[in-house]
């Protein structure tokens, strides 16, 4: 039998949102990219198309779940390997900080732009 | 309990030709996890131009997907993308206990088929940048 291998402590909170965020993001992302270069190519992206989507309030409710999600799942995610790689101290402190504040300004900014697509 | 065994660390990137399948599926999902997630700000800061109006926002647009190997990055972008999506689909159903005998098969049916989606979407991805 295999031991299960994992970089992230079982059961901890960390470790039920990151698997969450994952069960929605497989399902988002794959949409994401198959909208945004089958349906419309990126090459024929414009502002006006942009905002025609961003107006739906359900596509805006979405991207913006995309956006928070993804980045927990992500910014977890480097936390989860640094951690592995055996940081400790106060280097996984600053980790801690460093990512939390990059996370936080990435939704802010995010969010920003999809107030500014949609025409808000 | 399941039993374990002792494959040393899998940190120990010197040991890579020791690796099992598991182990590859393992480092390759950290991989493309690190490249997505630096791209999410490199497409958050792109798209930031939206803040300077909507012909900014074209102009940048234009401009990038103009260029042949911005259409080449995004072909690598979607091999990074399609395999963190098929092999986190494989992750949590191992975690669900499902499948874990066979990780290994998965893991390689998550390869072949990353690759088949993204030859069958180089076409899109690259028609009129060359």
């Amino acid at each position: 039998m295999a031991e299960r291998y994992s970089s992230f402590r079982s059961g901890s909170t960390a470790w039920l949102l990151q698997r969450i965020t994952a069960a929605f993001l497989v399902v988002v992302l794959a949409f994401h990219f198959f909208n945004l270069h089958f349906v419309t190519h990126a090459a024929n992206i414009e502002f006006a198309g942009s905002q025609a989507r961003m107006q739906n309030v359900g596509y805006f409710v979405t991207m913006v779940l995309f956006l928070v999600t993804a980045t927990f799942h992500g910014v977890n995610g480097i936390y989860n390997a640094l951690v592995n790689q055996g940081i400790e101290g106060n280097a996984k402190r600053a980790a801690q900080v460093v990512l939390g504040v990059a996370g936080l300004l990435l939704v802010v900014q995010g969010i920003r732009v999809a107030i500014a697509l949609a025409g808000f | 309990m399941s039993q374990s065994y002792d494959r040393g660390l899998i940190e120990d990137f010197g040991r890579w030709r020791e690796f099992t399948a598991g182990m590859w599926a393992w480092v390759f999902h950290k991989f493309t996890g690190w490249v997505l997630i630096g791209y999410l700000f490199t497409h958050i800061a792109v798209l930031s131009t939206s803040l300077q109006g909507a012909e900014t926002f074209n102009s940048t647009i234009q401009g990038l997907e103009s260029l042949a190997l911005v259409r080449l990055l995004e072909v690598g972008l979607l091999a990074v993308a399609v395999f963190h999506i098929l092999n986190g689909v494989r992750l949590l159903f191992v975690d669900l206990g499902v499948g874990l005998e066979s990780q290994d098969k998965s893991f390689y049916a998550s390869l072949v088929l990353t690759g088949v989606i993204v030859v069958a979407s180089v076409p899109t991805f690259v028609s009129g940048a060359f």
